[in-house]
């Protein structure tokens, strides 16, 4: 209990309807957080009437408001925490694809720097 | 009569032995499934924040190198590894030398 964690369920009060049970879903999730609300409501009326309210009400007791501190800074980030809780594995292949990206990046860039540098030095060589 | 008590048989076996059965086995599923701890969690944080400051200073340098030769990815991007070798090659002669 002494750090929070980014990938546990929080509900998510400043985009709260009634209690930030749905806003918390599509927070953890990525859906639209409508989509949520609907899906909810539609599932309540077409049968599934105490259940859904019970599950509410023991989620909103239960879970609790997102801490300050794991409150994601750009919505970049908000879907990169979304990608993790989803599947952590493809998350870590994909940050590794970035670190590959910037290295083949950073050698495009060498190359072409070394061999200017190349290309002066010859040209000096032809002044002599 | 016979068949009823078959059906209520199946019935009580399902429900008792069947339905928990199924609920533990993907609750043992679920836990045994690769999840990443809070140093884990610490960690990706850390590669994401560097991958993306990395990111932004490369493209920081592309730009410089843009701005002063435009066509500097054609002469790198080409022949890449053809290139790397001829800038390596002669270094490693005049170190032999």
């Amino acid at each position: 209990m002494s750090a929070p964690r980014r990938t546990k369920f929080y509900l998510d009060r400043r985009n709260k309807k009634y209690q930030g049970v749905c806003a918390g879903i599509a927070d953890y999730t990525g859906f639209d957080v409508t989509l949520v609300r609907v899906a909810t409501v539609v599932l309540t009326i077409a049968g599934g009437f105490p259940w859904t309210l019970v599950a509410y009400w023991l989620t909103s007791w239960l879970a609790q408001d997102k801490p300050r501190e794991i409150a994601d800074d750009t919505p970049e980030e908000t879907r990169f925490w979304q990608g993790v809780r989803a599947s952590p594995g493809r998350t870590v292949r994909d940050v590794r694809s970035r670190f590959r990206d910037l290295d083949r990046r950073l050698a495009d860039i060498e190359t072409h720097v070394t061999s200017g540098n190349m290309s002066l030095a010859n040209e000096i060589e032809k002044l002599r | 009569m016979e068949f009823d008590d078959i059906t209520g048989l199946v019935a009580v076996l399902a429900i008792f032995l069947g339905l928990p059965w199924v609920v533990f086995h993907y609750i043992t599923k679920w836990k045994t499934a690769a999840t990443l701890t809070t140093q884990d969690e610490d960690l990706l944080d850390d590669l994401h924040d560097l991958a993306r400051r990395l990111d932004d200073r490369v493209v920081t340098i592309e730009r410089i190198m843009d701005a002063e030769n435009p066509a500097w990815r054609a002469t790198s991007l080409s022949d890449a590894p053809e290139t790397h070798r001829l800038t390596r090659e002669p270094r490693i002669q005049e170190t032999r030398r």
